[in-house]
Formats: structure tokens, sequence, C-alpha cells
């Protein structure tokens, strides 16, 4: 559990040294559909791509497309961290980037629709600020494929 | 419009993203339980109710935690590790041996996993960046002209005992299968042995910490953690 208080201190002074300011003011969106209307991407920094793809670098803020149509099993991880587990990833890919429960909740019109593209960044050795170019572009991108709403899993 | 899961509440409480939902789940596992879509399902369903919020930012405690394993599978790959206390006369040899061991596991993950592994960041195979990789701590040479390739063939390599270890179905404690791998195995020796080499390099000690997890290296006999939190990855 990540609960800070339940790890060892220099665990948690690592993990306190990551909080940062809002990178600008606040930004609210309301939704103008309900959920079963919305179109969603998922977005994760868990350095997911498939295997002939380029690999992350060490500190990398550019990202990996992942179409929605390719098979989620064939992603493989080079995200730089070695302070997160990995055994749940390779049990599930679902654990880091939930693609097969997206698509059921689309099946059965819980949400409007997937994304045709979804996006992995590499969530390791850069301060956030670093990645607000390439955040701008897959923003772009997202607007292009019509998505409504973006859903988040860090690690 | 964004929603997700949050790991360290703090760190979002700092950065204020429109909404999340923060999870006691441990770290590379933000939808908690793998295989266990109900429970994903549950977790989903509650960053996404964040969408109905009428003004942000919203930060909402997911309420359920992963149950504790109350009992563990054993991990399903038998083999007795044989951890050397002294140097081998051949790391290169020794990895070696050590992954014809457990390739038949591998192999019995991948049917069980239909034909999925996870294995395969490097443009080389396993058995091959194993023998390379124990071959540098056998001339203790570090791969300065080579990180990348480094950095990709003991992430597969790491990834290929896990799948090893974890070869039959069961509810895996993730400690325990990396408590194994560190702490029993000739691979887990050899890159502590590695990642105390780069420590020891100036202008490559930073690269240790992408080798060895912190709780490792500062267990290590004569290891001298000289960082600040926020240099890590």
């Amino acid at each position: 559990m990540v609960r800070l208080s339940d790890l060892p201190e220099d665990e948690r002074a690592h993990l306190l040294s990551k909080s940062e300011p809002p990178l600008g003011p606040p930004v609210w969106t309301a939704p103008s559909r309900p959920l079963n209307e919305l179109r969603i991407a998922l977005v994760t920094t868990a350095g997911l791509h498939f295997r002939n793809d380029t690999a992350f670098d060490f500190a990398d803020a550019s990202y990996r497309l992942i179409p929605g149509n390719e098979d989620a099993d064939n992603l493989v991880m080079s995200h730089s961290s070695v302070n997160f587990d990995k055994v749940g990833f390779a049990e599930d890919v679902n654990l880091v980037f939930p693609i097969e429960r997206f698509r059921e909740l689309a099946a059965e019109h819980t949400i409007g629709s997937l994304a045709q593209i979804h996006y992995s960044f590499m969530g390791a050795g850069l301060e956030p600020s670093a990645y607000e170019q390439a955040a701008s572009q897959v923003a772009g991108l997202l607007k292009k494929d019509q998505v409504d709403a973006v859903f988040l899993t860090p690690v | 419009m964004t929603t997700g899961i949050s790991l360290v509440r703090e760190n979002t409480l700092s950065m204020q993203p429109p909404r999340a939902l923060w999870t006691s789940f441990p770290l590379g596992r933000p939808l908690g339980i793998p295989g266990d879509a109900n429970f994903q399902h549950r977790v989903i369903r509650a960053a996404l109710s964040l969408l109905e919020a009428p003004a942000g930012p919203v930060l909402v405690d997911y309420p359920e935690d992963i149950p504790e394993l109350t009992q563990a599978a054993a991990l399903s790959c038998p083999v007795s590790f044989t951890r050397p206390i002294e140097p081998p006369n051949s790391w290169s040899s020794t990895l070696l041996s050590e992954f014809q061991t457990l390739l038949p596991w591998y192999e019995l993950g991948r049917h069980r996993r239909d034909g999925r592994t996870v294995v395969g960041v490097s443009a080389s195979s396993v058995k091959e960046n194993i023998q390379k990789i124990g071959a540098l701590l056998d001339e203790s040479r570090l791969p300065v002209e080579s990180l990348r390739w480094f950095k990709a063939a003991i992430e597969d390599a790491k990834l290929f005992y896990f799948e090893s270890l974890t070869a039959q179905p069961g509810n895996y404690d993730q400690a325990s299968v990396e408590h194994v791998f560190w702490h029993e195995t000739a691979l887990g020796a050899t890159l502590t042995e590695l990642s105390a080499l780069f420590l020891a390099r100036p202008g490559l000690s930073a690269f240790a910490r992408i080798v060895t997890p912190r709780a490792v290296m500062d267990a290590s006999p004569g290891s001298q953690p000289q960082h600040s939190p926020k240099d890590e990855l």
C-alpha cells in the first residue's frame, strides 16, 4: 500500500520530493454530455509500446501510440525506474493500461466509445514541465480523434 | 476533460489536477489486482464518476484496499536457487545454468498466459543477454558504451525471472517474488554487484539507481547511499 506513513523513511522522502506545485492556473471543463455518450482515451506513464517500437530512453518526454485495435498483450514496458512493481504488469496489462476493461464498458454502453489511439508516456527521470510540448501534441491528436475525456494511469 | 488514478496522495494534492482518485495500491498497480476484472471495474467506475463533479479540483479517496494475502501462492517454480556466496569462477556460466533451469518454467508461464510475455524490449535474446551481463562482471567491466543495451537487457532478464517464478496460476505476493529474485538468484547477485561498480564510478553513479532498487542497494554490504531523494527515478 502506498500510504506514505507505511513506508520506510527514505522511500517516504523520495516520494514526497516529487510533489510539485500546479503547472498552471486551474483548468476545469464540465461534461456537456452524460458518460454513456463520451468518447474516452487512455493515457498512461507506464512506458508502454509494442516490441518493434523504439524503447523509451532513461529520461524521455516522448510518447508512443497504442492503436485501440491492436492486441494489448503485445505491449512491453521500457520504464527506466526500478522502484515499482512489474510483476503485476507481467500478469495483466490491464493493471496499468485497462484497455480490456474499457472495451467492456463500451460494449455495455457505459461509455460512448473508445478513442482510435491511446498514448503512453514514460514517467521517470524528468520534471513534469518537461512533458509540456509532447502533452500539447497529444492533446491536439485527442481533439482530432474527437475524444471527450482521458483516463490517466500513473506509473 | 481528465480523470485518473493517484498513487501518491501528497503529490496529487500538491499538483491539483482537475480530477483524481487516490488509491492505496502499490506503485506499478494503479488498477489494483491483476486478473481481477471486477475489482478493476470498481476502481474505474469510481474514477469515471468524478467526471460528474460540479467543480474542481477533485481528489477523492478510494475506500477499498487490496485484500491482504492471507495465503499467498507459493512461487510455482520449484528451483532451488544457489546465490553465490563467493564469486564463482564464471558469472556468465553460472547465469547460463540458472537461465536453463528456469526456461521450462518461463515457457509454462507463457503457455498459461496464452502466449503472452512482456519480455522483448531488447533486440537480443535473454540467453544471449545474460551471458553478456555475466561476462561484464567476470571482467569487472561496465558497458559504458552501450548503456541502452544494458538497461534493456537487464529489464528483459528480470521479467524472464518474474514470469518463470509465477508460471502457474496463483495470487502471488509481489514482495516475495522480488525478494527471491534479489536475494536468492545469481542474476540478482550479479546486478547488485554491477550496480555497486556503477555507484563507484564517477559520472555513472546515477545509473546505478536504475539497475537496482533503493532498498536492495541500501541493504547490500558496503553500500553508502550518496544521493538526494529527488535524484532518483
